[in-house]
């Protein structure tokens, strides 16, 4: 459904991804892992189209996105939903204006139709009682599940992408999210995590890729990444056993 | 600075500033955030608006009053008062007010929406930010600077009176029938065609600053002052063209 083939991409000069290739069917679960700044972010956005990769092509179910002019891409937009770090929420509006900002863009329901659609996703993540709240009342973990919610409000996706869902998040509410993540899926979306945090990557997917230097090092399964022998997937994947080196008798 | 990003950010700028206004006349046309735009940049503009056109008429008519009387010419205060103030100080001064409190603010508003990724998520739902926020923020300063400036010359002038009759020991009668005398189509042409000028100069501006912000809070002092600075540069220099133009079509003679 996405296919990357030999994207290059750099911010003025600077590259970022070199000749990164992969391909995604749908209904996959799929983690992107990787260091900051190894261009986690600029994958999603080059999806959806709001970035364009300086060679390569960009195939969405077929269709190469690269020279599409803004209004082309709404539909390929369409067939996504993005939830960017830290939900991106617009901070001018309350909770229930953000989740019925594409209802109001899109289409003509009455304030009550919206009220009720609004209230049945606030439901969906949870969030029903938040719905007055501004968003800079609200804590990290129901920031991003108000921005699931608005990214539900109009279209089913095909596709979910996830940039850092559970980044500065406690264990608890990571964990909210991830169930979230995972509940969202037995819908038959697919969905892309991009996340540094390989608990949360096991929770959500079954298929991985480790991003490093602008390419892709490692794509296989949860197996295979816990196995993997390349020294900063093992950095990564250590984290999940460390054993605090205790002091004294045992 | 190098010559090529220049270019291209001088590019940018114009596109934006150009789809902004043509924003106007195409569909959708955001009401809800113009109007808002409008309440902010009007009437929340118009107490510190007053304040700064009071003292700055109070002080143009302390300054003339003491020199005029030197010349014997008093009795001509409320003439030079008002070219100045209707012509140059006025459309000027309220630019500046401007600039400060509302270009400032929609630098740093759309800023942190970039930062943020509101703009992004703006363009996933399909929506145009430029339509969104650029002609919104177009429109309201396009309305609202010129009332302002209106109300700013108002004020100026009863300030200037307030020196003249009550310091300078003037008629008021004397000073409000030059004032009048001043207030032909030829100076009101030219105070009015300046605000017009201003306020689109200091939306597009603020507007482009606030879209190239990149990189956290460091990111967002240095495009918020971008815009501040650029707009007074840009007032002071068209304010001297465009008073040279203006003096050319209105046949003075320079
Ligand atoms: N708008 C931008 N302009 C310039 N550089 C950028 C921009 N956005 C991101 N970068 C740089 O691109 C690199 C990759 O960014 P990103 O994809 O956000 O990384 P990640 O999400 O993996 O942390 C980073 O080094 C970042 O500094
Ligand atoms: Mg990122």
């Amino acid at each position: 459904m996405i296919v990357f083939d030999r994207v290059t991409f750099g911010y003025n000069a600077k590259p970022i991804l070199n000749e990164l290739s992969f391909q995604v069917d749908p209904g996959e679960k799929i983690a992107i892992l990787g260091g900051s700044g190894e261009g986690k972010t600029t994958i999603l956005k080059l999806i959806v189209g709001l970035i364009r990769p300086d060679s390569g092509r960009i195939l969405i179910e077929g269709e190469d996105i690269t020279h599409k002019t803004e209004e082309e891409l709404n539909d390929v937009r369409r067939k996504f939903s993005i939830v960017f770090q830290a939900g991106a929420l617009f901070d001018s509006l309350t909770v229930k204006e953000n989740v019925a900002f594409c209802l109001r863009e899109y289409t003509k329901m009455t304030e009550d139709e919206i009220d009720a659609k609004v209230r049945e996703l606030l439901r969906l993540v949870d969030l029903e009682p938040a719905i007055h709240l501004m968003p800079a009342e609200l804590s990290g973990g129901m920031h991003r599940r108000v921005a699931i919610a608005r990214s539900l409000a109009v279209h089913k996706p095909i596709m979910m992408l996830y940039d850092e869902a559970t980044a500065g998040l406690d264990p608890v509410n990571s964990d909210n999210i991830c169930n979230l993540i995972v509940e969202l899926s037995s819908f038959g979306m697919g969905h892309m995590m991009v996340t540094h945090k390989v608990v949360d990557a096991l929770k959500v997917a079954d298929r991985f890729l480790f991003l490093e230097g602008g390419t892709v090092v490692f794509d296989g399964g949860a197996d295979e990444l816990l196995a993997s022998s390349h020294p900063h997937i093992r950095t990564f994947v250590d984290e999940l056993r460390y054993q605090p080196k205790v002091s004294g008798k045992r | 600075m190098q010559i090529r990003p220049l270019i291209s950010s001088l590019q940018d700028f114009y596109l934006l500033s150009y789809h902004g206004f043509l924003g106007i006349f195409r569909r959708p046309f955001y009401w809800k955030d113009t109007l808002e735009q409008m309440d902010y940049a009007g009437a929340g503009s118009f107490f510190i608006m007053a304040l700064v056109s009071l003292f700055v008429g109070m002080a143009l008519s302390l300054q003339l009053a003491a020199e005029l009387a030197v010349l014997g010419l008093k009795m001509y205060i409320g003439k030079v008062v008002g070219i100045t103030i209707i012509r140059e100080v006025g459309p000027v001064v309220a630019a500046l007010v401007f600039t400060g409190r509302v270009g400032a603010g929609m630098a740093s508003e759309i800023g942190s929406m970039m930062i943020g990724n509101q703009v992004d998520s703006l363009r996933v739902f399909g929506v145009d930010p430029i339509k969104k926020l650029v002609t919104p923020r177009l429109v309201a300063s396009l309305v609202m600077l010129p009332a302002l400036t209106i109300m700013g010359d108002a004020i100026s002038l009863i300030g200037a009176w307030y020196i003249a009759a009550f310091v300078s020991n003037q008629s008021s009668y004397v000073y409000w029938s030059t004032v009048r005398g001043v207030l032909d189509f030829q100076n009101v042409f030219s105070g009015a065609v300046k605000p017009f000028m201003f306020g689109y100069l200091i939306a597009s501006i603020s507007c482009y600053m606030g879209f190239t912000t990149r990189g956290g809070s460091t990111g967002l002092r240095t495009s918020t002052t971008n815009a501040v600075v650029m707009s007074i540069i840009m007032i002071i220099i068209s304010d001297f063209v465009l008073t040279r133009i203006l003096l050319y079509v209105l046949g003075y003679k320079t």
